[in-house]
């Protein structure tokens, strides 16, 4: 399995550290950070964007530096309640990131009315965000993020901002977007549940400032998944097994 | 839709108008107000109608070099701003020279532009230009300073130029906070005009106005105030719509 993502001693803060001393290895994989609100979480989601500098350690991205990938366009983000351009269409905003830094070559043979279409969102390709509800925004999101076909894609508390039936359809949607094209994907999360039921490893993150790297389930369970899962003995267990992490 | 709307503001500025004209009218004909002190309205709408043509060319002039001094002082704000947005040193560095020019009284400064640009069209435009820039400044910085943080971050993991991000989202976030600032400036560009022609000119209402007072020649006085109510009514319509159009998208356009 190649590495995509390499985190090795890396620590990152602003005015007081908020990381240390992080090694994380993602390759062709999802994995999923959970953490307590404030544990790092977001800032560990920066670091590998190449927006926040570490202070010490190293941050590789597909062999190169975050800067490097950004500039070859090979980050998707999603982040949580994306507020979208709102003078944008539904279309105007997946096709947003072909329309900047033109220079990179985007591998996506996927075009953007294809992804507003698999996002469900067809009806609502000409609608403005302000007419649509917060689910149908988040799908909006992905779509832009996915439609450069990156390599990485880093998710930063997707669903936490909708409502629990809203979540779980957009869950089984993630669930089905991994089971296509093998990716490289960061999950960041508070929620343990859907942390378990999306991921194939889980990383706990916290403890006291500054946060560090506090464990790591391996989430056995074969895919394709569904949200039956979640009553299932084995699914309670790991998340038992993350939970103990968190204490 | 919004033309509707832009006609319904202005019917309901003239039965405004309308309104306070009666109350004058009934006044000055009750008390029998002398009408070097304050003429009827009757007599100021006849002598608009006769001296038509003179208020029409000159406050066609008046309007001109308030619109030339808008886009100039909206052009200069807009550039000032784009350069402070981008850096802090020369934020700290630009502002309080803009609340210099901004503090300094519009009518100290009349009779100098006036020595240094002469009696012409140029000292008036740069009144106008003067007094719409700081306005636009503050609303320009604002509104670029306003973007989105989230979809900055979005936009920089895309590896979107510095001049990208610029253009597909600071610019359209300042919008709202643009056309805030036009809606003030506008007027006060009028003003500065008038101003501009009191000091010294001769063409433009500035320069009715001045004569008039000095003949107590008071209808035609408020013939000319009226006359430049008129255009700054209609100049504020105008943003109104244009505002309605091109901020669809914003909650303030989809409230009304």
């Amino acid at each position: 399995m190649s590495v995509a993502i390499a985190l090795h001693r890396v620590s990152a803060g602003y005015k007081s550290p908020v990381l240390h001393d992080i090694d994380l290895e993602v390759g062709n994989e999802v994995v999923a950070v959970v953490g307590r609100s404030g544990s790092g979480k977001t800032t560990l989601l920066r670091l590998i964007a190449g927006l926040l500098e570490p202070t010490a350690g190293t941050v590789d991205l597909l062999g190169v530096a975050p800067a490097v990938a950004r500039r070859r366009k090979r980050i998707g983000f999603v982040a949580q309640d994306a507020r979208l351009h709102p003078w944008r269409t539904v279309r105007e905003n997946v096709t947003l990131p072909l329309e900047v830094n033109r220079t990179a070559r985007t591998n996506g043979h996927i075009g953007p009315d294809e992804w507003v279409a698999r996002m469900g969102l067809s009806d609502a390709i000409d609608a403005y965000p302000h007419q649509l509800s917060g689910g149908m925004r988040q799908r909006v999101a992905l779509a832009r993020s996915l439609v450069i076909d990156p390599e990485v894609l880093l998710m930063d508390e997707p669903l936490a901002s909708l409502d629990e039936l809203t979540r779980e359809d957009l869950r089984d949607e993630l669930l089905r977007l991994w089971e296509g094209r093998a990716r490289s994907v960061i999950y960041v999360t508070h929620d343990i549940e859907e942390a378990v039921l999306l991921a194939d490893r889980v990383v706990v993150i916290g403890g006291t400032r500054p946060g560090r790297v506090r464990g790591e389930v391996r989430i056995t369970l074969a895919r394709p998944r569904t949200k039956a899962l979640r009553r299932e003995p084995r699914f309670h267990d790991l998340v038992e097994e993350v939970r103990g992490h968190l204490q | 839709m919004t033309a509707r709307r832009t006609l319904v503001d202005l019917a309901v500025a003239l039965v405004a108008i309308a309104g306070i004209a009666v109350i004058l009218e009934v006044w000055a004909r009750a008390f029998r107000v002398p009408s070097y002190l304050l003429p009827a309205p009757s007599a100021v709408v006849a002598r608009m109608a006769t001296d038509a043509g003179l208020l029409a060319r000159e406050g066609g002039i008046t309007l001109g070099e308030a619109a030339a001094g808008f886009v100039l002082g909206t052009g200069v704000a807009f550039g000032l701003a784009t350069v402070m947005a981008w850096s802090r040193p020369l934020e700290r560095t630009l502002f309080p020279l803009a609340i210099l020019v901004k503090l300094t009284p519009i009518v100290a400064l009349a009779p100098l532009f006036t020595l240094w640009f002469g009696f012409g069209t140029a000292p008036k435009v740069a009144i106008a230009a003067l007094i719409t820039f700081f306005p636009m400044l503050v609303n320009s910085f604002v509104g670029l300073r306003s973007a989105d943080l989230q979809e900055v971050a979005f936009l920089q993991t895309l590896g979107a130029s510095g001049g990208e991000i610029f253009r597909h989202l600071r610019v359209p976030s300042a919008l709202p906070y643009l056309f805030s600032g036009a809606r003030i400036s506008l007027n006060l560009a009028l003003i500065g005009a008038v101003i501009g022609e009191w000091t010294g000119a001769d063409r433009g209402l500035g320069r009715v106005i001045f004569v008039a007072n000095a003949n107590l020649d008071l209808t035609i006085l408020f013939g000319a105030v009226l006359v430049l109510a008129a255009i700054g009514i209609a100049a504020n319509a105008l943003v109104g719509a244009a505002e309605r159009r091109v901020l669809h998208w914003h909650p303030i356009a989809i409230a009304t």
